[in-house]
């Protein structure tokens, strides 16, 4: 009992604050509300993955540079913020395109490992490309969306701001369900990320496909970055954390899933919330999400919602 | 005899320093069936990748006249020839509707609802699954999936690698005469690289017997499949 | 250049082309701290660069860690990107034992090494069934998450927080150490004495004793890897690598050896903690971050990934190159200066050229330059 007592002593767990509905309630807002920013980001790793069997460890660096870029819209060039968040999702989806084109496209698309290494390396430069343009200053991103809260209880407050996010990303998913099972591009999308050679063999230009899905990809990873931004500060390293959770939220949701990806950053983002606050465990808010990687992982390697497939490393 | 819709002089293929193919002839007239027969390693399956510029490869391969060698898979594609690789030629999680949608990708015309629908009447095990995903159908069932894929292109020249391969032997004599009624019916000149040699010589026309990456025999389909040595190297009896 | 004739591989010229290399080897390696005693620093296009013993040194405790990271990720094929984990693990454990307990670091490695390798183990008994991809996205979220154990509140008070530790230990020559007495040796040798200084103040001779120490840990290390390698357990580990389906039907542990090959990954790369611990004689947890193992990755993959050599290359790389860019303060040409996120970049640029270009790293291209200059002739099988 000792034992016990002491390693609830450690996490400083008070009765007090477990009774306490209204903080529950006021965590479980802020849970989805972060859980919709990993969403997001999760949706554009699952993207990739899907389509290519290889993780973009550069996904958080390019939804950086796209976050930047909607400052620069946004503070700099007095554009509203929600316009400034589209003018960036296209700006650096033609830059994940290029970057595609250039650094991806070159090497045969079955070599896992020479990729990820790859996005490791593109990592490093865009990181360091956003500093040495933008230098380390912290800024603050407006949000999209108004400040207040339409619905109260106490300190639990349902602000614009969660209801934002969450509808962002369930809007998000419903358009690219659209996308993907209603156009042609998307079908050749689907195709490529099915069967490589079939795809080829009916006439899809694979190489063109790819560089779609890094847009579609970067796209939405930017608008991720700018609904998690408002809430933090802007700075070069930002990214990192956003990424460490999305990619905790993507195993989740078992990494070739959309859907399980939507689930998994909520989830995410509830358990940390709670576990931040219950627990007390801020310094180990990132910890918690190795954890979630590492169970699912040994538990369950699909995940949720993903499909078996055979390991291609 | 006209000049042969498919031409195919010196091909020479490769898979990086391994090479495969050493520099093969053949050709199939407009509208004829043709089989590849030969042992494992003989190079079949590489002269039909070959074909679709799904090795690199060397020499020429003139389709109605036109140089395909050099050009690339989604143009080759473009000008209507279908490839259905071995095993593996559906996306299985994708479903048998869009798997056919998917076949006519190059096509914008207004009759792929149709051609659909045609082929669903003729494989109507396609056409009870048709919601279902590619990758729940058994192997028989998706081998007349990739089948008809194929035939979504409306092929010129249709390129078929083991399509009997994992068939029982019944559901493979109705899949080729479902072949041999295609080839009547639209005149669809078919490539076909096949195990099933006495099957495969009684429906076509023309028969290439490859040895090492070389063409060791050829003539029509009859005449070799009366040949002492192809009979007793291929046939079995 | 011209190519040297063949010679045979075992023949008498061909072993005693091997006797002068290492010996020229062993000379630079013992002469180069004399000679950057007094930090060298050459003005190239009108920027100042240094080449310092400090800097050296750092550059040798990486090799190790690139090294270790060798073993898991370059022999057995598991994909690690958080082995700045283990190093920083090394060097905390190495802090907190001098620290709190007065032990000599040396002593210290002799908790980091069992200590190291039981961690890996324990790393490596989840990884056995996270493959590829998987187990890097895990080792990924591993690295970043370093810092933030090292501030947790519970151990803050022992590992200093975010202020890191600095440990209070000096590593001063003893004096029975000739460092002195060599100095003026050297010095009195025309011409190349020179560039050795007259005397050396105190913290030169402390500079150049640390030098000495993490180099003969440095080979020691090494020496073992080679010799574990070169034996049952390399084979072992290169055919897993290569081609685990086949491993495993010729008999192969797959399970037991990779989690050898984590283990021992994970204790080099303690080693290589203490080592840097031993360098700069403080510990801060941001310097283990993920970025440190994105960087071993960097060195893993320029050296060249799964050789010996590979490690020492990529050692200097990662070291040098961030150096060398920050020093860079106008480029020719232009008046950009390449300061702080610039070398990383430049790494990160490097990175990806080596893969498109030269897939076996430096290390690659060196045998096969080699190769050229001094060829030797295979010994025929049996003969």
């Amino acid at each position: 009992m000792g034992v016990l007592a002491s390693v609830l002593g450690v996490f400083d767990i008070t009765l007090d604050k477990l009774s306490d509905g209204e903080l529950w309630l006021a965590q479980f807002f802020r849970g989805l509300s972060d859980g919709a920013t990993y969403a997001s980001v999760a949706l554009a790793l699952v993207m990739i993955y899907k389509s290519t069997g290889f993780i973009n460890f550069a996904q958080g660096s390019l939804a950086l540079l796209g976050v930047y870029l909607a400052y620069i819209f946004s503070v700099e060039q007095g554009l509203p913020v929600a316009v400034a968040v589209v003018c960036a999702m296209v700006a650096s989806s033609a830059v994940a395109m290029l970057v595609e084109r250039v650094f991806i496209r070159p090497f045969p698309p079955d070599h896992v490992l020479p990729l990820v290494i790859v996005t490791l390396g593109l990592l490093l430069i865009i990181d360091s490309a956003v500093g040495i343009v933008w230098g380390f200053r912290t800024r603050s991103l407006p949000s999209m969306f108004p400040s207040g809260a339409p619905i109260e209880w106490g300190i639990a407050q349902l602000t614009w701001r969660t209801i934002g996010n969450l509808g962002t990303v369930f809007a998000v998913v419903g358009l690219l369900y659209l996308l993907l099972s209603r156009t042609k591009v998307g079908l050749a999308f689907r195709a490529v990320s099915s069967n490589l050679e079939s795809a080829r063999l009916v006439g899809i230009r694979v190489g063109p496909t790819l560089g779609f899905g890094w847009a579609l990809a970067a796209a939405i990873g930017t608008l991720g970055g700018a609904l998690v931004v408002p809430d933090l500060l802007l700075e070069p390293s930002i990214m990192l954390r956003v990424l460490i959770f999305s990619l905790a939220a993507a195993a989740l949701g078992g990494l070739d899933s959309m859907v399980g990806a939507v689930i998994g950053g909520l989830v995410v983002g509830l358990a940390r919330n709670l576990l931040v606050t219950f627990l007390d465990l801020s310094e180990l808010a990132l910890a918690t999400a190795v954890a979630v990687i590492l169970v699912v992982l040994l538990v369950r390697p699909t995940g949720l919602f993903g499909s078996t497939r055979v390991e291609r490393v | 005899m006209s000049a042969p819709y498919l031409e195919v002089q010196g091909l020479k293929a490769a898979y990086g320093d391994i090479q495969v193919l050493h520099g093969i002839d053949f050709s199939v007239a407009e509208g004829q069936i043709a089989v590849i027969l030969g042992a494992n390693g003989a190079g079949k399956t590489t002269t039909l990748r070959a074909l679709c510029a799904m090795v690199s490869t060397e020499g020429s391969i003139k389709l109605a006249g036109d140089e395909l060698a050099g050009q690339r898979t989604a143009d080759i594609v473009r000008r209507g020839v279908a490839h259905v690789p071995q095993g593996r030629g559906t996306f299985p999680e994708l479903s048998v509707e869009e798997n056919l949608m998917a076949g006519a990708f190059v096509r914008s015309d207004p009759e792929v609802r149709a051609d659909a629908d045609r082929w669903y009447e003729t494989f109507p095990v396609l056409g009870e699954r048709r919601g279902q995903t590619a990758g729940s159908l058994s192997g028989g069932e998706q081998q007349m999936l990739a089948i008809a894929r194929a035939l979504m292109l409306r092929p010129s020249l249709l390129l078929l690698d083991e399509p009997s391969l994992g068939l029982a032997p019944m559901i493979t004599r109705s899949l080729f005469e479902q072949l041999t009624a295609i080839n009547a019916d639209a005149g669809t000149t078919m490539l076909v690289v096949e195990q099933n040699a006495s099957l495969a010589l009684g429906v076509a026309d023309v028969a290439y017997v490859l040895e090492a990456g070389e063409v060791a025999l050829s003539g029509p389909a009859d005449e070799l499949a009366a040949d002492d040595n192809v009979r007793r190297a291929y046939l079995g009896y | 250049m011209r190519a040297m004739g063949v010679v045979a591989e075992g023949s008498r010229q061909h072993r005693r082309r091997q006797i002068i290399g290492w010996v020229l080897f062993a000379l630079v390696v013992a002469l180069v701290p004399f000679l950057i005693a007094d930090t060298y620093s050459p003005t190239i296009f009108g920027n100042r660069y240094t080449f310092g013993l400090g800097n050296l040194s750092q550059a040798i405790a990486f090799m190790v860690a690139i090294l270790g990271l060798n073993i898991a990720t370059g022999y057995s094929g598991q994909l690690s990107l958080g082995h700045s984990f283990f190093v920083g693990s090394g060097a905390y454990l190495t802090a907190v034992l001098v620290n709190e307990f007065h032990w000599s670091y040396l002593a210290t490695l002799g908790v980091v090494v069992p200590g190291l390798f039981v961690f890996g183990v324990l790393f490596g008994l989840p990884a056995l069934r996270i493959q590829g991809l998987y187990l890097g996205l895990l080792t990924f979220a591993v690295a970043a998450v370093f810092p933030s154990i090292i501030r947790l509140d519970n151990v803050a008070d022992r590992t200093g927080g975010s202020n890191g530790l600095l440990i209070d230990s000096d590593l001063e020559a003893p004096t029975w150490a000739p460092i002195e007495k060599i100095t003026e040796w050297l010095h009195a040798i025309p011409g190349v004495g020179s560039r050795v200084p007259d005397g050396l103040t105190g913290r030169q001779e402390e500079a150049v004793y640390k030098y000495f120490l993490l180099v003969i840990m440095a080979l020691v290390c090494f020496w073992l890897v080679r010799n574990i390698l070169a034996g049952r357990v390399g084979r072992a580990l290169v055919a897993i690598r290569d081609n685990p389906l086949g491993a495993a039907a010729n008999g192969v542990n797959l399970a037991t050896y990779k989690t050898l090959s984590l283990g021992i990954s994970a204790a080099v790369g303690g080693v290589a903690g203490t080592m840097l611990a031993m360098h700069s004689g403080f510990v801060g947890p941001d310097e283990f971050g993920f970025s440190m193992a994105i960087l071993l990755i960097v060195g893993l993959i320029v050296g060249g990934s799964g050789t010996l050599h590979g490690a020492v290359v990529g050692g200097l790389a990662i070291q040098f190159v961030p150096h060398w860019s920050s020093q860079t303060q106008t480029l020719p040409g232009t008046d950009v200066a390449l300061e702080g996120p610039y070398g990383t970049a430049i790494l990160g640029g490097l990175l990806i050229i080596i893969i498109f270009a030269l897939p076996g790293g430096a290390a690659h291209g060196f045998r096969r330059l080699k190769g050229r200059l001094m060829p030797v002739a295979p010994q025929p099988p049996g003969g």
